[in-house]
């Protein structure tokens, strides 16, 4: 017998519960949240609901995001964690279509500044989501705490968040970048990567802070790979501004980090590398080593390869044309992507005899 | 038309990499999808045609990586999932491929190791929390799956001894 329903459910609904879900219905469900004390699991679901439908593209109106954003405050009575976790989820997503959100600036602040850290990092990205540059002042005080928390989740959380403020309000993020500046140097690879972030976008248009910012940290390079390939971007970008041979110190930087252990920071020099040197004696090393990735048996590296070799085809036929044996094998590469690119390549760098083959 | 910078030239100094990641289920259809550039694929409609365009591509050839409508998107599947992460055609492939490797192990832990789309719908808000961890508005937040995990807050209850942090089984000691 349950077997059966089960069947015609499927049948019905491809074993998706939420395929058809209706919006009319699962708003008037959300009245449910006003009952206490508050069934952390009912409501969930009926988050999960609101949010499957806006991740549809369902279209919401004022007055409905508005209802349900209300409805959902109410949530905060519970204490229970994926919940309010959920609840947090919610406010971000209809924090641009409902109307008053900044009602939970208090709730939000109050989970911010608490003991549970599952809540704080959370509770600040859903914070900054509904602030306005008014309000930031208010919670100013947090933020710059919350950047240099010991807890990196929470760090991170108020970097990143900074990262996003700064498009609307630079000169008051600005004002945090001295607790950014403590943050780069965090042996937690993300907070050390965001607070680079933060700290490059604040002196973007400072070409000598900048340079400051480079010389120092090329010399006591970063743990962290992502805010390596991060400084490798901004030291070649200074390199590109300034062909002197004050730019050494930059190019001898990406070319170490040719020689680091991560792939993703090795293709980032190399690429940079490709895209700077002049003449095909100083791209050696960067080219043996995208030849190295054209060999590789993921997809991905094989691809980054021979990608950044096609790139440089039109300024040093003859450095790419080294590689040709490479190339020619990835011509029946199981990735058409790869395969292509290495059969323009060939056929632009290419001497009669190798296009024979 | 999607926006993006000259070939040929250097990788833009920005945080912001991730133009979007989706989960489809084998027909194709859109189980979770997320973009964070309002430049790229800015409205429902234009985006559930790449996911089509981009499931055609995709569910066949398991290659990887693919390049498509000004977009680098890698990808992984298993049995009735295909988890995508994109970026711009100007992108460090490698760290979009980070992010997909944190992705799809984050979920599988979360699963349990059944990435299958029945198990992933029943455990749909613990997904779309540890899509939130993984990215804020384009910008990548953690890359390690069991950090993630961690803090997409699972119901401690239902996550075995083993993938728990000590913090958690602390916790949850406390309060009993």
């Amino acid at each position: 017998m349950s077997f059966k329903r089960d069947k015609k459910e499927e049948e019905d609904s491809g074993g998706n519960p939420y395929q058809n879900l209706d919006k009319t219905i699962v708003l008037q469900e959300a009245r449910y949240f006003n009952q206490s004390p508050v069934n952390p699991r009912k409501c969930s679901l009926i988050l999960t609901k609101v949010l499957y439908l806006l991740n549809q593209g369902e279209k919401f109106t004022t007055q409905e995001a508005t209802e349900a954003f209300f409805a959902t405050t109410k949530l905060f009575q519970s204490k229970d964690v994926m919940l309010r976790r959920m609840v947090y989820l919610c406010i971000k997503e209809l924090s641009n279509l409902a109307q008053d959100v900044i009602i939970v600036t208090s709730s939000l602040t109050k989970d911010m500044t608490g003991k549970e850290d599952l809540y704080r990092a959370a509770a600040i990205r859903a914070l900054c989501s509904i602030t306005d540059s008014t309000m930031l002042q208010a919670i100013e005080r947090y933020m710059k705490q919350a950047i240099v928390d010991k807890n990196p989740a929470v760090s991170s959380a108020a970097l990143v968040s900074a990262l996003h403020l700064s498009s609307t309000a630079p000169d008051l993020v600005r004002r945090w970048a001295n607790e950014a500046q403590e943050a780069i140097t965090s042996d937690n690879a993300m907070v050390s990567y965001h607070a680079l972030g933060v700290v490059a976008g604040s002196r973007k248009n400072d070409k000598l802070s900048t340079v400051k910012l480079v010389t120092r940290l090329a010399r006591a390079p970063l743990k962290s790979p992502y805010a390596l390939c991060l400084l490798i971007r901004l030291a070649a970008q200074l390199v590109e501004d300034d062909d002197s041979d004050a730019a050494q110190p930059y190019i001898e930087f990406i070319e170490c980090c040719l020689r680091h252990k991560s792939e993703m920071v090795i293709y980032e020099a190399a690429h940079a590398i490709v895209n700077l040197r002049k003449t095909a004696r100083d791209l050696a090393p960067a080219v043996s080593v995208l030849q190295l990735f054209c060999g590789s048996s993921k997809a991905s590296l094989r691809l980054a390869g021979a990608r950044t070799l096609a790139r440089l085809t039109t300024k040093h036929p003859t450095a790419v044309a080294a590689c040709a044996v490479d190339l020619e094998n990835l011509i029946s590469d199981p990735n058409r992507s790869v395969a292509t690119l290495a059969v323009t390549t060939l056929l632009a760098t290419g001497a009669e005899s190798s296009v024979d083959r | 038309m999607v926006h993006t910078t000259m070939e040929g030239s250097l990788f833009e100094p920005t945080l912001y990499l991730v133009k979007g990641m989706c989960i489809l289920d084998n027909d194709g259809n859109r189980i979770l999808a997320k973009y964070y550039d309002k430049d790229v694929l800015p409205t429902a409609k234009e985006q559930k045609a790449f996911e089509k365009n981009l499931f055609n591509k995709t569910h066949r050839a398991n290659a990887e990586i693919i390049m498509l409508e000004g977009l680098t998107c890698v990808y992984k599947s298993n049995v009735d999932l295909f988890f995508y992460v994109m970026g711009s055609s100007h992108e460090n492939e490698l760290i979009l491929q980070s992010v997909l490797n944190a992705l799809y192990e984050s979920v599988s832990i979360l699963l349990r190791r059944n990435v299958e789309r029945r198990v992933l719908l029943d455990n749909l808000d613990a997904v779309m929390l540890a899509f939130d961890e993984i990215c804020d508005g384009g910008v990548i937040l953690d890359s390690d799956p069991t950090s993630i995990v961690g803090r997409a807050a699972l119901r401690t209850e239902d996550v075995p001894l083993g993938e728990q942090t000590v913090a958690q089984i602390l916790q949850n000691i406390m309060n009993m």
